[in-house]
């Protein structure tokens, strides 16, 4: 067998050096969706810790190219005439991002007979906004962050009502906290309007609770699933350091108790139960009549009976928010999205430490993002992970200066990935390990997605390109362009016979030396990239 | 044979052999005649006491409201069957018209109160503890698909891709085998754009690393599968015809298993294979998602056992979840996370048209924790009768590690090899 590798290995010679590139640039490629020009000459100039500084503290305002292309950015929606409400065929701005719970939830209204089209248009304009920002914005740190977050705190957005509501959950609580206290986010997910219909708890009263919301809570927001020691203790009195209320994890009297705090959580849906009529706004709403008002202990801790209003449920989140083990879990997460599948036990140390300093901080995930991006770690494990699709996807469109046009179809190429944009179906979100996104499924997709997206080819709907206009001037050799389009991609020295395998690809039977004329160019330099986009060295992180 | 070291070998110089069907299985010393093994996952936590469920006992009564509950009359009537457990009313969902058929025909077992030994709740956990098919390690690097296939013998030594998880991604069960394959749609399995991509992509992926096997992996099955695709006059796939008129249904897990027969069909010496169909997790008004996704898992069984018409004496399917749910419902008219559950085997060699198993009870000192159905056949001693009776394949030690009661059910013909608790592979 080993012989036969060996016969194929110089039949098919090796053309990938699959080496790391310099620290900035393996730093600035996990940072940002692929580097641009511009944030590769800062970073050279101004050194990598500044850059990192600087993309920890987003400034709103000084964001001009990404807010012109949000607000020149349209839509397209479309449907059939159905139910005496008329056809509609048309290209649409992005009006939904910023507008407030109760004007969204006036999509939910029945009596309005909305078509389907308009009560998602919501969550497609927050994904066109979100290939836009990840391409566009200065801030693109904070962008990878959010992704970050949206992934931590999955919700399935292909439930209708979570379409409705998404532009909320999006910018009022996970881009609004995601370089903040941890504690406030945690609240701000658990009133939700989103993620009280996603783990059900809007329907949940005493008693049964509804478990669901206050078990993935546990398991996958707070504490993690390494402490959860259902199989080892069946008494909560018998986890370690229970009886001084500080047990070491949790086990499902945790949970039951815990749901039992979070009754009544609900969703001012305008339900009618009789007595009472909840408002219809779409809000978080705290119904008394379901909640369980007597005394319960969670993680070893009683809460008394007959507490305030959502008084239970804030100690529950206190509880899990300041436990030990969510620290660890939260930054070993951290970890093993910017660093590796599996980062040092030091690493995770020290950014738990941080983390814990600043429990009460209003930036503790600022504090902590910044231990671990200025580790030595952080620059120095390039090719350990592979870029998300989302990540994948962005890089070739920022890589190749697109004129990006976002639309529905951005959503497919990415399922095709294993991706799927704010519809992962379960509340683990994807995966964050290198085979996951590798299936031979996943691999091929990943091969497929250039050929579509950087094509010049008018049928494009995704984007634009004028690659010649960021080629030096009068450039024309096939050797020259070559040459530049790899160092551009992939921001490395390679190998000659891997130039050479690529400039024979793109005269195609031609001579080597022959120029390239400029009617054939952007078509040539789209092939050429693409190809460029399915080496390692691209896909690798 | 570990898998690898033969696809990394041959890929690129099979071509000469492939293109031919598989039709010889004569590797010994175990015979398998090309069994063929599907294990469906209902990723969620399928309620199995609303889809084989004891009509009458009266805690289960007591315990339910009749929206998730099968009854023996009225509006929720369940499907009768023979031969039950502890001489109970055992009826299928009424939504399962063609489990029935299949029970009642003896291609079809049901064994009950069967799960995960082990007491976590946790979908997550139960998953990756059942995937990776140890109750102790949870750092284990590989699944126990994975080792079944580093170390079964009775694979044929010309077998292309002897795995297959249907989808995009491969679940934790093939963690680790950088040789299976993982297949959505078979006419949107190819390479776009320029031909020359594919040679160019084989001289840039030759390492040893995990992306380099994946890319390998992923040039040699688009080759081999797209030889075998049938093609119109012009040289384009034509949409896949199932036998014996048979209409897969449009749901998800209709989807994948029609993939999966097109596949089987192709003859690459496919012995194993995933098929996941979510949706499962029924917290609240269980009714309604429950009774679909029972409709969408009967009427996809139906039809693809009746699709691979010619394959059923080499087909066992199996289908299971990771946990059953709360036998009480919850006032949101849903279930929690229960513990035992039911599982179901289907092929040319089931002992069908029985139930197997140990029925527990489900008075309240008879529940795991009080609450829950309790599992009375550990989950691995159902697959090991499939392992050792069809697959030939005795290493249960390895392939589970730390298992080592294994006692067969017989709800499968055949014999047990001898079988192996050693833990090496």
């Amino acid at each position: 067998m080993t012989l036969r590798k060996g016969f194929l290995n110089t039949f098919f010679p090796s053309l990938s050096s699959v080496n790391a590139p310099a620290p900035e640039i393996a730093a600035l490629n996990r940072i940002t969706y692929g580097p641009v020009p511009e944030e590769i000459e800062k970073v050279k100039k101004e050194g990598l810790a500044s850059f990192i500084e600087e993309q920890l503290n987003p400034k709103e305002t000084d964001n001009e190219k990404l807010s012109a292309k949000l607000s020149s950015a349209t839509l397209q929606i479309r449907y059939a005439e159905k139910d005496g409400a008329a056809a509609v065929d048309e290209s649409r701005p992005l009006n939904l991002l910023n507008a407030s719970i109760e004007e969204l939830w006036k999509l939910n209204n029945k009596e309005m007979m909305l078509n389907y089209q308009e009560k998602v248009r919501p969550l497609e304009e927050v994904r066109a906004a979100s290939w836009l920002r990840a391409v566009y914005s200065k801030w693109q740190l904070r962008e990878v962050m959010v992704e970050f977050w949206h992934n931590h705190f999955n919700v399935n957005a292909s439930d209708q009502k979570i379409a409705i509501v998404f532009p909320v959950y999006d910018r009022d609580v996970i881009r609004k906290n995601s370089l903040g206290n941890f504690r406030a986010f945690l609240e701000d997910v658990a009133k939700s309007t989103a993620m009280l219909y996603y783990l059900d708890n809007f329907t949940s009263r005493a008693s049964p609770a509804n478990e669901n919301y206050a078990r993935e809570l546990f398991e996958l927001h707070t504490l993690g699933s390494d402490f959860y020691f259902n199989n080892l203790y069946n008494r909560w009195r018998d986890v370690p350091g229970a009886l001084n209320g500080k047990p070491t994890g949790y086990i499902d009297e945790d949970v039951y108790e815990a749901a039992r705090a979070f009754t009544g959580w609900t969703v001012a849906d305008g339900q009618n139960l009789g007595k009472d009529k909840f408002p219809d706004t779409g809000q978080f709403y705290y119904y008394d009549g379901w909640h369980d008002n007597y005394q319960k202990r969670i993680l070893g801790n009683e809460i008394s009976p007959n507490q305030p209003a959502l008084s239970d449920g804030h100690l529950a989140l206190d509880l899990v928010a300041y436990h030990p083990a969510t620290a660890r879990h939260i930054c070993k997460k951290l970890c093993i999205r910017f660093i590796s599948d599996e980062p040092s036990e030091a690493v995770v140390n020290g950014a738990v430490k941080v983390w814990t300093q600043h429990q009460k901080s209003p930036d503790q995930i600022r504090q902590t993002m910044s231990y671990i991006l200025n580790t030595k770690e952080f620059t120095s494990t390039w090719g350990k992970k592979v870029k998300r699709p989302f990540h994948l996807m962005a890089s070739v469109f920022r890589t190749a200066q697109a004129e990006l046009t976002p639309n529905q179809g951005l959503t497919g190429q990415l399922s095709q990935m294993g991706y799927y944009h704010y519809n992962w179906q379960t509340p683990t979100g994807h995966p964050d390990r290198m085979d996951y996104w590798l299936s031979s499924s996943n691999m091929l997709a990943r091969w497929n997605l250039a050929n579509g997206a950087l094509s010049v080819n008018p049928n494009n709907r995704m984007a634009t390109y004028n690659f010649i206009s960021q080629m030096p001037a009068g450039m024309d050799k096939p050797a020259d362009i070559t040459n530049f389009w790899i160092e551009h991609i992939l921001q490395k020295p390679m190998p000659a016979a891997f130039t050479e395998t690529m400039i024979s690809f793109l005269v195609n039977n031609g001579k080597a030396d022959q120029p390239i004329s400029q009617d054939k160019m952007n078509n040539k330099v789209s092939s050429l990239i693409t190809l460029l986009t399915m080496t390692p060295d691209f896909q690798l992180i | 044979m570990r898998r690898r070291e033969f696809i990394a070998g041959c890929s690129a110089a099979i071509a000469a052999m492939a293109g031919s069907k598989i039709t010889g299985y004569s590797f010994s010393p175990y015979e398998t005649n090309g069994a063929i093994f599907v294990y469906i996952f209902l990723r969620g936590g399928c309620d199995g006491l609303n889809l084989v469920a004891p009509v009458n006992d009266p805690n289960y009564i007591a315990n339910r409201t009749s929206d998730v509950r099968v009854t023996d009359n009225g509006d929720g009537a369940g499907l009768q069957l023979n031969n039950g457990l502890a001489g109970l009313d055992f009826r299928l969902h009424q939504k399962a018209p063609e489990l029935k058929e299949l029970y009642d025909s003896n291609a079809l077992a049901i064994i009950h109160a069967a799960g995960l030994t082990n007491g976590t709740r946790s979908h997550f956990d139960a998953m990756d503890i059942i995937e990776r098919g140890s109750l102790t390690d949870k750092n284990l690097t590989e699944g126990w698909f994975t080792r079944y296939l580093n170390s079964t013998t009775s694979t044929d030594t010309n077998s292309l891709f002897s795995s297959m998880a249907v989808g995009t991604g491969i679940p934790v069960s093939f963690l680790g085998s950088e040789d299976t394959l993982a297949v959505n749609s078979i006419n949107d399995y190819k390479l776009r754009g320029d031909t020359r991509y594919a040679s160019i992509l084989q001289s840039l992926y030759t390492g040893n690393t995990l992306l380099d096997e994946a890319a390998k992996n992923a040039l040699n099955s688009i080759a081999e599968i797209n030889k075998r695709i049938a093609k119109d006059a012009s040289n384009n796939p034509v949409p896949y015809a199932p036998e014996n008129g048979v209409k897969y249904p449009e749901n998800a897990l209709g989807k994948s298993l029609q993939t999966l027969a097109q596949v089987i069909k192709m003859d690459m010496g496919l012995q194993v294979a995933s098929v996941d169909y979510g949706g499962w997790d029924t917290h609240e008004h269980q009714q309604y998602q429950f009774a679909s996704l029972t409709e969408g898992l009967s009427k996809s069984l139906g039809a693809f056992y009746n699709d691979l018409s010619n394959y059923q004496s080499r087909l066992t399917v199996m289908v299971m979840s990771e946990f059953g749910r709360r036998l009480k419902s919850n006032k949101s008219n849903g279930t929690d996370h229960g513990h035992g559950n039911a599982m179901l085997v289907l092929g040319g060699n089931v002992k069908g048209g029985k139930m197997y198993g140990n029925w527990p009870g489900l008075d309240n000192e008879q529940l795991d924790n009080h609450v829950d159905l309790a599992v009375t056949t550990d989950y691995r001693t159902v697959l090991s009768e499939i392992i050792m009776r069809r697959l030939a394949n005795p290493k249960l030690g390895y392939i589970f590690p730390g298992y080592k009661d294994y006692k067969p059910l017989n709800f499968l013909n055949g014999n047990d090899p001898k079988v192996d608790y050693s833990k090496a592979g």
